[in-house]
């Protein structure tokens, strides 16, 4: 009965990439930190923690080793003691809690040498070829404080207030791909453990968990003495690491095409074959309906104190009770259920609850979900160069199937393009300012696709249809990165977002949660329209008890017994 | 000081930008000069030389000025916007060899050659006076050394056969070079003020929390 050749199609690009929607997406099984965890449990990698050497203040450092059947990879953590005043999650920020590099290989003592010189500089610091990622993070004080005092006066920890948190640590950074000196990513993308998108970072943030976890008792230990109590195991399962990501993140899914589409294509085609399916066993349905209920859980832990969040978890609450009345009168199990489910989703539910859904159709299927996970990375360099020889015509086609909606608003008109990207020199990072009340026109960065992409079809229109582009290119270079991103269009139909990106009314948020949903995220507290908290790794297994039976569903919490 | 090919190709793209170029060539520059890197030379010399030469301001002079016969421009040959075209119209290496006089830092154009052999999975050669290249798109075969500027310069598909050799991971640029390049890739960044810095940075609520 399951097929593979689906019979429903994809949905829209145009509808897919609205950036309300894109700022709807929740994680599933084809997240990031999921396929890391599958993995790791599968191929029953070994951990070990070859030093920890932390004074009773926290001061010191430690490595975590993760060996899977080919190679080895090392967490090698710092731990500082950070004035209060200095701890900031902004990327501005020069001194934090913890500092971390994941090593390609085992450190020797001269790396760690090398390494304490750097890694708890960040940005100011260098690191080699030999280390894949760098990072940092931040306690959350409350929670922090709360789990070491209970632990050294002999007491496990409320878990109300770690539900309701999250996390011991929020990361604030974690640079891959070369960046301060670090290996590019060519170096690890024929490894099949970490030739996924970002599984090297997913990987130092799981290390990171385990590091944070054995700090808190270690400073619990030095507080309380004999009488500290340790922490339970399944109280500390609850504990994710955050995340902090600001502005910095939200250019890349403009600047990645190939790849963005491709975690997006991936997850609509998942969504489709589910769909195709004609019926569905018992067995899947219960899966299913537990699933749901395991999510409603978590759900209920999600906070925000933003108010446009606090608007979509009120909508997302009433479309869970939506969900569960209409599956309490649904029959899953012929009819194309799934399809019928999402069409039903179509007209009842917010975007929070239609994505929520999409995303929990995909979970009694990992037979014909999980092997998608192989065609999320980019390995098409070749889209880059431009075909020269393409007709005028067949470019304005494709500028016109990817940013139709775009071709007749008026661009300089300041509602819609109030915003500007730039990188601000005191800190190399992207910016969004206002482009009528700051200085900062000369300096935008080409992240409004839709914008440029009206200006090329404007300037196209005087060539002869049937010119090769080249010709044009060669008298308009200024529409040249327009021109690459329509002829990559071909590959890549969920590449752009359908959206104006510098409009007064733009919500930086939504793109850092629609690539934030692919790592896996879950429980997006935005902080601001540019910034936002997020949880990872909440309820995962630690290496002592992953296997194959809890490596996946973890993200769905179930009610303590 | 050692550097990831990736920190070469993002400074590169900011340098370019920031002499004036449009992105969409800053791009490719700065693959190129990434391309060059992993073949052991040094493309942010290249780079520097081009982007010292201003050709930016007065581009319509320092392009060819049409697509049939030799490629001549007023002046003497952007690198950056030749290689583009060389690689936009790499299927004009099928009718014959493409022609292009009074080029400056012809060593700009063997990455974009490099493009032209991989879209047609055959070999390109790049001819300057002594100096001769041959890419397959992977690799490069250069002898004798290249010159900074070539009166003629002759591209074409060729039939010889590249002999495997390693390409580098790192790159060590030259520091008066990287220099240069850091210099103008200043100038794509936007002063900082105080506005700026609590507006278009999102600070929102304490974190201190």
């Amino acid at each position: 009965m399951n097929t593979v050749n689906p019979t429903i199609e994809r949905r829209d690009p145009a509808t897919v990439m609205r950036l309300s929607r894109l700022g709807s997406l929740h994680q599933c099984r084809l997240s990031f930190m999921r396929q890391l965890t599958r993995r790791m449990a599968a191929e029953q990698w070994v951990f070990s923690r070859p030093v920890f050497d932390i004074d009773d203040n926290g001061v010191g450092h430690a490595v975590y080793s993760a060996q899977g059947p080919d190679r080895t990879y090392s967490l090698v953590a710092f731990a500082h003691d950070l004035p209060p005043e200095q701890r900031s999650d902004r990327v501005i920020a020069e001194a934090w809690d913890a500092t971390f590099t994941l090593f390609d290989g085992v450190p020797t003592k001269d790396d760690i040498q090398r390494l304490s010189r750097n890694v708890p500089l960040q940005e100011a610091g260098r690191v080699s070829e030999n280390e894949l990622s760098l990072s940092r993070a931040n306690r959350s004080v409350r929670l922090w404080a709360h789990v070491v005092d209970q632990l050294a006066a002999g007491q496990q920890p409320d878990l109300a207030q770690i539900y309701k948190v999250g996390y011991l640590m929020r990361t604030t950074a974690v640079y891959g791909s070369g960046k301060f000196g670090a290996a590019d990513r060519e170096k690890i993308a024929d490894r099949p453990e970490v030739s996924g998108p970002f599984q090297a970072e997913m990987l130092s943030v799981y290390l990171t968990r385990i590091f944070v976890r054995d700090l808190v008792q270690h400073m619990a230990n030095a507080k309380g003495g004999t009488q500290t109590a340790q922490l339970d195991p399944d109280i500390a399962r609850w504990l994710g690491i955050g995340n902090s990501t600001g502005l910095g993140m939200a250019p890349f899914i403009v600047n990645h095409p190939i790849l963005f589409n491709n975690w997006i294509m991936v997850r609509e085609e998942a969504i489709a074959r589910v769909r195709s399916l004609d019926a569905a066993t018992d067995a899947q349905v219960a899966m299913f309906r537990e699933i749901f209920e395991r999510s409603k859980l978590s759900i209920s832990w999600w906070r925000s104190e933003h108010p446009i969040q606090i608007e979509k978890l009120a909508a997302l609450n009433a479309d869970l009770g939506a969900i569960a009345a209409h599956l309490d009168q649904t029959d899953l199990t012929e009819n194309q259920p799934w399809d019928r489910l999402i069409l039903w989703s179509r007209t009842a539910l917010s975007e929070e609850g239609q994505e929520l859904l999409a995303s929990l159709i995909l979970e009694p299927y990992g037979e014909l979900v999980d092997g998608l996970a192989s065609c999320m990375a980019d390995g098409n360099s070749a889209a880059f160069t431009i075909d020269g020889a393409m007709p005028v015509a067949q470019v304005r086609d494709l500028i016109r199937s990817s940013f139709g909606w775009a071709l007749d608003l008026d661009w300089s008109a300041p509602e819609h393009c109030a915003r500007a990207w730039y990188v601000s020199e005191e800190k190399l990072e992207p910016r969004l300012g206002e482009r009528f009340e700051e200085p900062i026109e000369e300096y935008e960065q080409p992240l409004a696709p839709a914008r440029d992409s009206a200006l090329a079809d404007k300037a196209l229109a005087d060539w002869l249809g049937e010119s090769p582009i080249a010709e044009f290119l060669l008298r308009h270079p200024e529409h040249r990165h327009t021109v690459r991103r329509a002829q990559m269009s071909r590959l890549a139909p969920y590449g752009e977002i359908s959206d104006n990106t510098i409009s007064a009314e733009v919500l930086p948020i939504d793109m850092l949660r629609a690539k934030l949903s692919f790592f896996g995220a879950t429980h997006f507290d935005p902080r601001s329209d540019r910034w936002v908290r997020i949880c990872m790794y909440s309820g995962a297994p630690y290496p002592e008890e992953l296997s194959p039976e809890n490596a996946d569903l973890w993200v769905y919490p179930e009610r303590a017994q | 000081m050692s550097f990831s090919l990736n920190e070469i190709e993002a400074t590169a793209k900011r340098a370019t930008r920031g002499a004036g170029y449009a992105w969409g060539i800053s791009e490719e520059a700065a693959k190129a000069t990434r391309w060059l890197c992993a073949q052991g030379l040094d493309g942010t010399v290249e780079l520097s030389r081009v982007l010292e030469g201003e050709f930016a301001g007065s581009l319509e002079d320092h392009v060819p000025a049409g697509l049939d016969g030799d490629w001549v421009g007023r002046k003497d040959l952007c690198p950056l916007m030749v290689g583009a075209l060389l690689s936009d119209c790499a299927h004009m290496l099928l009718a014959g060899p493409i022609r292009i006089r009074q080029v400056s830092s012809p060593m700009m154009i063997l990455p974009f050659a490099a493009y032209a052999a991989r879209m047609h999975n055959t070999v390109v050669s790049v001819t300057a006076g002594d100096f001769k290249a041959l890419t397959d798109g992977a690799r490069l075969m250069p002898r004798n050394d290249c010159p900074v500027r070539a009166d003629h310069v002759e591209v074409a598909f060729s039939d010889l056969l590249i002999e495997p050799c390693s390409r580098q991971t790192r790159a060590t640029p030259d520091p008066a070079a990287w220099t240069i390049l850091n210099r103008f890739a200043h100038l794509t960044y936007a002063p900082a003020t105080e506005e700026s810095r609590l507006l278009g940075a999102g600070a929102g609520l304490s974190d201190n929390d």
